[in-house]
């Protein structure tokens, strides 16, 4: 049995050549796991539908760079399609919504639902890591990995001057490394 | 593993995680331009910091796999379709990577020496294709050689056949000598043209070439009427 990863694998290699079938049985396996991060990151249908389309395109350009970086081939699609979907959010300047659930978290000091759903299924280690930290600390690393959160946006969000969350942020992330590399 | 440490003023002394803190702000996308330039500067030579920016990228996707799959509506495949296919064929080169990137460096030169004419047409020689389009009718066909079936293929893409008339294809060697009548385009269907070994060799790098004729064909052996359209097979 070959596992999801070489199949996706061996899918990009095709792709790189431009073959047309690899590209949409890629769609296929993929497209659910994209559309929701995309969705989950714009939290609108009709943009995340154009924001799907542009990871795709990246993917079928770019297919060739993808042993060039040393990610997993899922950890690839992930990553292009986070960051287009952030890239979209942005270029919108909209105000992430989550900006008032991060509120809450901080203001009642437990993380809101979606953080506890995020971080009960979230890899183990990561899960464990996360939970480590003070709950708003780790909805801040979510928020700014899944809203794409900016730290002007995170310092509007939690009332808290821009260097003091970027120094929370980065003492933070510093202690999920400490703690997944035990 | 790496800790915070001091890497040539880089960073704001002022500010904790080292390293590790600034590769996973990169990967978050949370530093500035300039900021994230130096860092990309960086990664060519530090391959460590490169790890470092693997090892978030990869650790941040756990949490992206935790958010629910949506499947996509049917039309957004065929939108991208569009985009990514529809304009043109991939570009010719990747088309070639399988025999760039094959290791078999011998496979390789022998298809350089097919491609530049020098050798008949070996049974590993690449699939080639020409776009045709007439504009004025809509029409758009696709010319494919197959070397391994040994066999030219026309595909009609778009638009229709003139009533009462017959498409003829030809091939117009890069030599320059005179057009070679390959046969007539079937309507309703995918023309396939078994190709006798003698003209092979002067396929690649010809020119394919539509042209509107009497029904049955050029009664002359050369055409006659309009080319309607005509590309190179590449």
């Amino acid at each position: 049995m070959r596992s999801v990863q070489d199949e996706i694998e061996d899918l990009l290699a095709r792709i790189a050549m431009g073959d047309r079938k690899a590209f949409r049985a890629l769609y296929t396996r993929t497209s659910g796991k994209l559309f929701g991060i995309c969705l989950r990151v714009l939290r609108d249908r009709a943009e995340a539908e154009e924001a799907l389309q542009d990871v795709y395109l990246r993917i079928w350009d770019k297919a060739e760079l993808y042993r060039a970086n040393g990610y997993s081939p899922m950890t690839w699609l992930i990553t292009i399609a986070r960051n287009i979907a952030v890239d979209h959010r942005r270029r919108k300047h909209r105000v992430p919504e989550v900006g008032l659930d991060l509120a809450e978290y901080l203001a009642d000091g437990t993380p809101g639902p979606e953080a506890l759903t995020i971080i009960r299924d979230a890899g183990d280690r990561l899960r464990q890591c996360l939970l480590e930290l003070p709950s708003d600390r780790a909805s801040i690393v979510q928020s700014a990995y899944l809203d794409g959160a900016t730290y002007k946006e995170l310092s509007e969000a939690t009332g808290v001057k821009l260097n003091t969350v970027r120094t929370w942020l980065r003492r933070s992330l510093a202690q999920l490394k400490e703690c997944l590399s035990r | 593993m790496t800790g915070p440490r001091d890497h040539q003023g880089e960073m704001l002394p002022d500010l904790p995680g080292g390293d590790t803190a600034l590769c996973a702000e990169y990967v978050l996308g949370l530093l500035s331009a300039p900021e994230a330039q130096a860092l990309e500067a960086r990664l060519e030579s530090e391959p460590a910091l490169q790890a470092e920016v693997v090892y978030w990228a990869e650790h941040f996707a756990d949490i992206a796999d935790t958010v629910p799959e949506v499947a996509p509506p049917p039309a957004v495949l065929q939108r991208l379709e569009l985009r990514a296919f529809g304009s043109a064929r991939p570009p010719f080169w990747r088309q070639l990577l399988p025999y760039l990137v094959g290791a078999v460096v011998a496979a390789t030169v022998a298809w350089m020496v097919n491609f530049s004419g020098l050798l008949n047409v070996g049974p590993e020689a690449p699939h080639l294709y020409a776009e045709l389009r007439a504009d004025e009718r809509g029409l758009q066909l696709l010319a494919h050689w197959a070397p391994d079936s040994e066999t030219l293929m026309v595909r009609r893409d778009a638009g229709d056949l003139p009533e009462g008339r017959s498409l003829q294809i030809w091939i117009l060697p890069a030599s320059g000598t005179d057009p070679i009548p390959m046969g007539l385009i079937v309507p309703e269907q995918l023309t396939e043209i078994p190709v006798p070994g003698a003209l092979q060799p002067l396929i690649p790098g010809a020119t394919v070439a539509i042209s509107e004729e009497p029904e049955g064909g050029s009664p002359t052996g050369a055409p006659t009427g309009p080319i309607l359209a005509s590309g190179s097979l590449g």
